[in-house]
């Protein structure tokens, strides 16, 4: 047991990785179209598949936090690649509502079956608006992997 | 969605170093008393019952009393609101994905 003094605070990224039986121009079209955006992902307001482009999302409000989401287009690139941040929610709210300053990625690759999306969500880190929590960072990297451990304890 | 003073407690009963080594020996121990988590770890055996109290506070561990022996376990369920806190986008993205995988059938004809 060692006493070491806590590192910045370190990330987590999402990954959904899946294949869909349909051409990468289907994907992006269903991805980069505002209306067929609102009927997968949520309806933006103010968006256009162009860089530099800010729009919202409206979610549900929670604690100070109004529920709007501020984006920003970062990169487009037709059939391929497109990126986002995703900012929002309050210091004051956890889980749901919690503060976030992410990226959202969709990455599309040309499959035999049609196309791979892989969606990365970045920049995920702990809660800390307390200091105390800035030491869980290195924490998850210890704990995690002790899961499956556990979870043969309850079986 | 989740009590958040039970992520509270549990966030920082974790976010103690020297606690969070004590509860990933408890989780390789399977069940271990005060005087193992003490033998080399450098820390008092009350600085460990201490922790101990912390620990079963948060939901972390359970204790089994044996004569004269107290026994300390995980207490499985008690990483649960941890998870789910990590888990929201995870389970939010692949619901998406389903919705865009109908979305895509319904235009792709």
């Amino acid at each position: 047991m060692t006493m070491t003094a806590a590192p910045a605070t370190t990330t987590r990224d999402i990954v959904v990785d899946e294949v869909f039986p349909h051409a990468p121009e289907t994907l992006w079209k269903a991805l980069t179209t505002g209306a067929l955006m609102g009927r997968w992902l949520m309806a933006p307001t103010g968006f256009e598949p162009v860089e530099g482009c800010r729009f919202t999302y409206q979610t549900t409000p929670a604690g100070a936090w109004d529920g709007v989401i501020h984006c920003q287009v970062l990169s487009v690139v037709p059939n391929e690649r497109f990126a986002y941040s995703w900012v929002g929610g309050d210091a004051g709210n956890q889980g749901y509502g919690s503060r976030l300053e992410t990226i959202v990625t969709f990455e599309i690759f040309r499959v035999a079956e049609g196309a791979r999306l892989r969606l990365t969500h970045s920049g995920f880190s702990l809660p800390h608006n307390e200091t105390a929590y800035e030491n869980m960072s290195r924490g998850w990297k210890s704990v995690v992997p002790n899961i499956g451990v556990i979870a043969g304890e309850a079986a | 969605m989740m009590q958040t003073d039970t992520l509270d407690h549990l966030m920082r009963a974790l976010a103690d170093p020297t606690r969070r080594s004590i509860f990933e020996r408890i989780v390789h121990a399977d069940e271990i008393t005060v005087a193992g988590l003490t033998e080399g770890s450098g820390v008092t055996q009350g600085a460990i019952s201490q922790h101990l109290k912390t620990l079963k506070k948060a939901g972390l561990v359970i204790e089994r009393p044996q004569g004269r022996n107290v026994y300390y376990r995980v207490q499985p369920e008690g990483l649960e609101p941890l998870f789910d806190w990590m888990s929201h986008y995870d389970r939010f993205w692949r619901d998406r994905f389903a919705n865009l995988r109908s979305l895509l059938k319904e235009i792709d004809t």
